[in-house]
């Protein structure tokens, strides 16, 4: 119980007043724009729209950075899919993904969705609707890093 | 500067702090998605959520959030509705090819559609005379289907909506059996069209930028008639005997009539008759009709052939080609 009293604290309070001195969590969303040279190569560059299309294809990156004075433990950080982005793939960085709107979590190849019959299918990218990734040691002082996945607007 | 590669693991399997933050985040977006793709003017939000323990519990935070308007996407596509080429005769009329003109963009867009029947790869060149724009019900009437008239009555529809077209054309004459005639109809977006990623600022449903989609915002199909036409060929003979068992047109002598109709080409022909007027000088036979070898009578009665005082006529019906009917008759010399 005494833990539910925090957690629902923390879910109430403004965060970045509470957390501005510990640990910052920085979101930047980039579009790959794919452009072909003169010599016929493919070049794909990241830039920081305004404005998007469908099928456009969106790289969300998140930087954390643990600002405080003490190390971040338990360190876990969330992002929702927007409804209008189908995830794609999250690189390297091996996040837990929730296939039914955050109640489970787990990595990709272990989830699965209920069908209509009854029966249930292999989890797809297009069925993700959170990412998680969830840090077993703690975030030194000072320490820094990346997370990214990519996603299609739909 | 260091990264921690996270791993999943049990440790931290369940974690309802971050849920309820989520959920809250998730319920606050848009939620539109189609197969034509999120609608024009809305916003893609996204923020993320950290939550950690530096000593004093858990906490939790929110990132900064990113909005990103959708632009309207133009895309548009044609397809021939005839799923092979429509039978067409010489110098018919109101000859109607069927399409579809479906949105495949993201926002309510107005289509201006054209016609090309020259770009060969043909035998003829089809002459369109309208073009109607279904009522609903797919099938061509021009009765209850709109008249199109480019720039006034231009289509205007939702994503993923489809448009029936008809466009009508007439045969030329000149087309021969066998023949094929193409029209492609053309869809292009009122907006704008051009280059995939070609864009028109601030002509965006909801207030941001037109962008040419993949289909480059104009589409076309075509569609074809092939004339099926049939050519009929009468050859007529005649054989004379008498009573002197020569061939000699002499009084009193009989000659038979034989003419066989010849169908040729890929269509048919409707309403085919054989008439011929009894020569001067000659009486016919009565009952002396045949066709295929049947005797057919002289009254007009329910069987094809008759004779009316001045001439005999004999009604085929339809004839498809390849076929052939003999029809023969006799008369004897006054």
């Amino acid at each position: 119980m005494r833990t539910g009293l925090f957690l629902l604290l923390a879910a109430l309070m403004p965060g970045p007043a509470l957390a501005a001195n510990q640990v910052a969590l920085d979101n930047h969303v980039f579009v790959e724009r794919v452009s072909t040279d003169a010599e016929g190569k493919q070049r794909i560059l990241l830039e920081e729209p305004k404005v998007v299309v469908p099928g456009d294809r969106l790289v969300f990156v998140l930087n954390y950075r643990n600002a405080g004075a003490q190390p971040a433990d338990k360190f876990v950080v969330t992002n929702p899919m927007p409804a209008a982005v189908r995830f794609a793939d999250a690189g390297d960085t091996r996040p837990f993904v929730s296939v039914d709107g955050g109640k489970q979590w787990g990595l990709l190849a272990d989830l699965s969705v209920p069908m209509a019959d009854g029966t249930r299918r292999a989890a797809q990218p297009a069925d993700v609707t959170h990412i998680r990734w969830a840090f077993q040691t703690p975030i030194p002082v000072g320490g820094t890093g990346k997370l990214m996945f990519r996603g299609v607007v739909k | 500067m260091m990264m921690i590669a996270p791993v999943g693991g049990a440790k931290h399997r369940l974690l309802p702090s971050c849920s309820i933050v989520a959920l809250l985040a998730a319920l606050a977006l848009p939620m539109q998605a189609d197969a034509a793709g999120t609608r024009a003017g809305s916003t893609i939000s996204n923020t993320a959520t950290a939550s950690f323990d530096a000593g004093g519990g858990a906490t939790t935070i929110d990132s900064n959030r990113v909005d990103l308007l959708v632009d309207e996407l133009l895309d548009v596509t044609v397809d021939s509705s005839n799923p092979a080429d429509v039978p067409t005769t010489p110098g018919a009329t109101g000859q109607v090819l069927t399409f579809s003109v479906t949105n495949n963009g993201n926002g309510v867009e107005a289509f201006a559609l054209t016609t090309i029947a020259n770009a060969g790869g043909d035998d003829y060149d089809p002459a369109v005379t309208q073009i109607y724009l279904d009522n609903g019900d797919g099938l061509f009437d021009s009765s209850t289907d709109a008249l199109y008239t480019p720039g006034a009555n231009d289509p205007s529809f939702d994503p993923d909506e489809s448009v029936t077209v008809f466009v009508l054309a007439t045969t030329p004459g000149s087309a021969a059996d066998g023949n094929r005639g193409i029209i492609s109809l053309a869809a292009a977006a009122k907006t704008g069209t051009g280059d995939p990623g070609d864009s028109f600022a601030g002509q965006g449903e909801g207030g941001g930028d037109a962008v040419v989609g993949s289909t480059g915002a104009d589409g076309q199909d075509a569609g074809a008639f092939l004339v099926s036409a049939a050519t009929v060929t009468l050859v007529k003979s005649a054989v004379v005997t008498n009573s002197l068992s020569t061939a000699d047109p002499i009084p009193g002598a009989t000659i038979t009539y034989t003419i066989v109709a010849t169908v040729a080409g890929s269509g048919s022909v409707n309403g085919l008759a054989i008439t011929d007027d009894i020569p001067a000088d000659t009486s016919y036979v009565p009952g002396s009709i045949t066709l295929g070898g049947s005797v057919l009578s002289d009254a007009a009665d329910a069987d094809a052939g008759n004779y009316n005082g001045t001439r005999i006529n004999v009604a085929l019906g339809t004839v498809a080609g390849g076929q052939t009917r003999t029809v023969t008759f006799r008369t004897t010399i006054d």
